[in-house]
């Protein structure tokens, strides 16, 4: 079903220049300033060339933004997480605010919901492991990291939630990254309020971002490469990893969209506003979405320029 | 060579592997299967010393079997991490030789510098060669698919460094 405008009771008048004044304003492009005001946008994805977008319910766009639909079965009211995979194409991971995951695996139009040993506090991110799409990952609040080896539908308790700043922080974003850790195993990284940080996949230990591998950084002996990260003390609301890209990586923050092309070492601010969400198209690293003040926009070029996504 | 003497020289081949088959034995030498440091063979002498190491040095945080600190996934009240078993439950065997040996000697922030952790470092208490012993003892309790693991990330690690 796609969502409209609810037609007002008006004399016949009245609506005939209500409607055409509406038509009008319909086939104008807005941006979405209307739908990211009224919907606190917390997370967006891509399923194959699908957008979805999570706030009070899920929204999905097969059309690059020009028409949306609830994605309604999956009203568990808010959702503060949500996860894709190319290699599951259908399959759709939500975290709702209430707690444990809804998975779907025709797209969004029947889920499944549970908490499969989670705990009950809200899972705040999710992320799909980049080289195996059976295996997500899950961040709930409050406790730490688990994982599940069945799409979502048992989990085991993994890891404790990183250390940053003196306290343990909650992830509020996820990304499992395909770059090698030197332990054959790849990164999984999490943005919290206090920064960005990253564990293997073998869960040793949460470390800061550092060129390479933490063992070349040691041997190497010689001036460190240069270094700019995320601004300090501001909270990480999203982190998207291209999957055919895994060197970029995009974060959304208060302060806008920020990119890294060497896997997080250098950031550098792509669009200046308050962003609360942002996705990476899974084939096209350079095609990026975000919710930014309010609105939702996307950049076909690395985040060089944008535009403003049709309504919802 | 006559036929007599290519006899007597491949008998007395023989007898000097078998001879020297024994000393080893007795003397405990013995290349342990499969158990390999930094590419290097383990003998079972290294394999008994580290295990005597391992249990003056190690167990009473790591377990007297490699099972770690109970909850080991979860933060202690002072805010680090438990230690983590040694076993194929836990992940040293995702870390290369030379992770290993650094981690013993220097800790952890030899590998993470700035991370705190209650895991001393053993440089000055233990040898390079005891330390080498330590881990080679830790190997040689892991099943087959958990070294052959850790074979291949050493080889990995070497290769790239």
């Amino acid at each position: 079903m796609m969502i409209r405008i609810p037609k007002p009771h008006l004399s016949r008048r009245a609506f005939a220049l209500t409607t055409l004044a509406g038509a009008g304003f319909l086939a104008m492009p807005r941006p979405l300033h209307a739908v990211g005001r009224a919907r606190n946008v917390t997370a967006l994805a891509f399923e194959g060339d699908a957008l979805l977008v999570a706030c009070e319910t899920l929204l999905r766009s097969d059309d690059g933004g020009t028409s949306w639909a609830p994605e309604s079965a999956s009203g568990a009211g808010d959702i503060l997480a949500l996860a894709t995979h190319p290699d599951r194409p259908g399959r759709v991971i939500t975290g709702p605010a209430r707690g444990g995951v809804a998975v779907s695996d025709d797209g969004g139009r029947s889920w499944e919901r549970g908490r499969g040993g989670l705990p009950e506090e809200a899972v705040t991110a999710i992320a799909v492991a980049a080289a195996q799409p059976d295996m997500v990952y899950a961040a709930v609040r409050g406790d730490g990291l688990w994982q599940s080896e069945d799409a979502g539908r048992s989990w085991t308790f993994t890891m404790d939630r990183p250390w940053l700043a003196d306290a343990e922080r909650d992830p509020t974003a996820l990304a499992s990254v395909d770059l090698d850790t030197g332990m054959d195993g790849i990164w999984i990284y999490a943005g919290t309020e206090a920064g960005l940080t990253r564990v293997p996949d073998c869960f040793c230990r949460w470390q800061n971002v550092q060129p390479g591998n933490a063992m070349d950084a040691l041997v190497s002996g010689g001036a460190p490469p240069s270094e700019a990260p995320l601004p300090a003390g501001e909270p990480i609301h999203a982190l998207a990893s291209a999957p055919s890209a895994p060197e970029t990586l995009y974060a959304a923050l208060p302060s806008g969209v920020w990119a890294s092309r060497n896997a997080g070492v250098v950031w550098s601010r792509v669009a200046d506003g308050s962003a609360s969400a942002v996705a990476a198209h899974p084939t096209s690293p350079r095609h990026i979405v975000a919710a930014l003040d309010g609105g939702l926009t996307q950049s076909r070029d690395g985040g060089a320029t944008w535009s403003a996504l049709a309504v919802i | 060579m006559k036929r007599r003497a290519i006899v007597f020289a491949g008998s007395a081949v023989a007898g000097l592997i078998a001879i020297a088959a024994i000393a080893q034995q007795q003397s405990g030498e013995s290349d342990v299967d499969g158990v390999t440091f930094f590419g290097e063979p383990v003998t079972s002498d290294e394999i008994a010393l580290g295990q005597d190491l391992y249990a003056a040095n190690c167990a009473s945080c790591h377990g007297v079997d490699l099972e770690g600190q109970p909850d080991w996934k979860r933060r202690l009240d002072s805010d680090r991490m438990p230690a983590p078993p040694h076993d194929e439950t836990g992940h040293t065997w995702h870390h290369a030789d030379r992770q290993l040996f650094i981690i013993t000697k220097l800790g952890v922030g030899g590998v993470v510098p700035g991370y705190e952790s209650d895991m001393p470092a053993f440089e000055g208490m233990l040898t390079d060669a005891e330390i080498r012993a330590v881990l080679a003892f830790i190997k040689s309790t892991w099943p087959d698919r958990q070294r052959a693991f850790q074979a291949e990330v050493t080889a990995n690690d070497e290769g790239g460094s």
